[in-house]
């Protein structure tokens, strides 16, 4: 079985501190703004505003 | 048009066909309404609701997309809820076709859904353990909306202030 599929894979939504936020597990990520959808298993999204990589953190959050 | 007040911060806006009730505390920004429909949902006018900027049937499809309780709808003739089986409620919400297929095809089990908003925030639906501050909570059938712009008053989750910020990406 794909292992993406299986549906006892936890999800985990984490509040990383001063940090993006962390999801991995089963989920779908849709990205409205780019028009794109995937299942990455597991995705560090920024939070700061400032990533050049949105909606992922590229360590943008520790520059002042 | 029509205003009234109810209870606490709620709102309901009527043309002759529809009455919109608008609930505040259940918001979490998505913004769907003001993307959709501006002319209708101004959030930098008041009051916000419109009902006389747009057709009837335009206003439920914007409604409709709302993924909160924030937004419904009615007819105001009662007959006609009945018809329907008053199925504007946010669980019906949830189950909107062309969101629910795709995913099932993807995952039979429910997986999460992350939607990253246009120029707002992250929202996350389903069941998953939401990790904050060192503690750890199972969280059931949720809708949580993250703050992406950073500038949030109540982080880590949004607070609309993207909006105001003029936040892209």
């Amino acid at each position: 079985m794909d292992e993406k599929k299986d549906p006892k894979t936890k999800t985990e939504v984490e509040i990383t501190d001063s940090g993006p936020l962390r999801i991995s597990g089963n989920f779908i990520l849709k990205d409205l703004q780019r028009d794109r959808e995937s299942v990455p298993g597991e995705v560090f999204l920024c939070r700061c505003g400032k990533s050049s990589d949105k909606p992922f953190c590229d360590g943008s959050h520790r520059n002042k | 048009m029509e205003i009234e007040r109810s209870s606490s911060n709620d709102r309901k806006y009527s043309n002759n066909e529809i009455t919109v009730y608008w609930k505040p505390d259940a918001c979490v920004h998505a913004s769907y309404c003001y993307r959709e429909l501006i002319e209708v949902f101004d959030p930098g006018r008041r009051p916000w609701v419109d009902m006389n900027a747009a057709s009837t049937i335009r206003i439920i499809e914007t409604v409709d997309m709302c993924p909160t309780e924030a937004l419904t709808w009615k007819w105001n003739d009662d007959e006609k809820n009945k018809a329907v089986g008053a199925e504007h409620t946010n669980h019906v919400k949830f189950r909107r076709p062309e969101l629910m297929e795709n995913d099932q095809a993807v995952f039979p089990e429910h997986p999460v859904i992350v939607k990253i908003m246009k120029d707002g925030p992250i929202i996350i639906k389903g069941d998953f353990t939401f990790i904050s501050g060192g503690t750890e909570k199972e969280m059931f059938d949720s809708l949580i909306s993250i703050c992406r712009c950073g500038e949030s008053d109540h982080k880590p989750f949004c607070d609309g202030r993207h909006r105001k910020t003029g936040f892209s990406g």
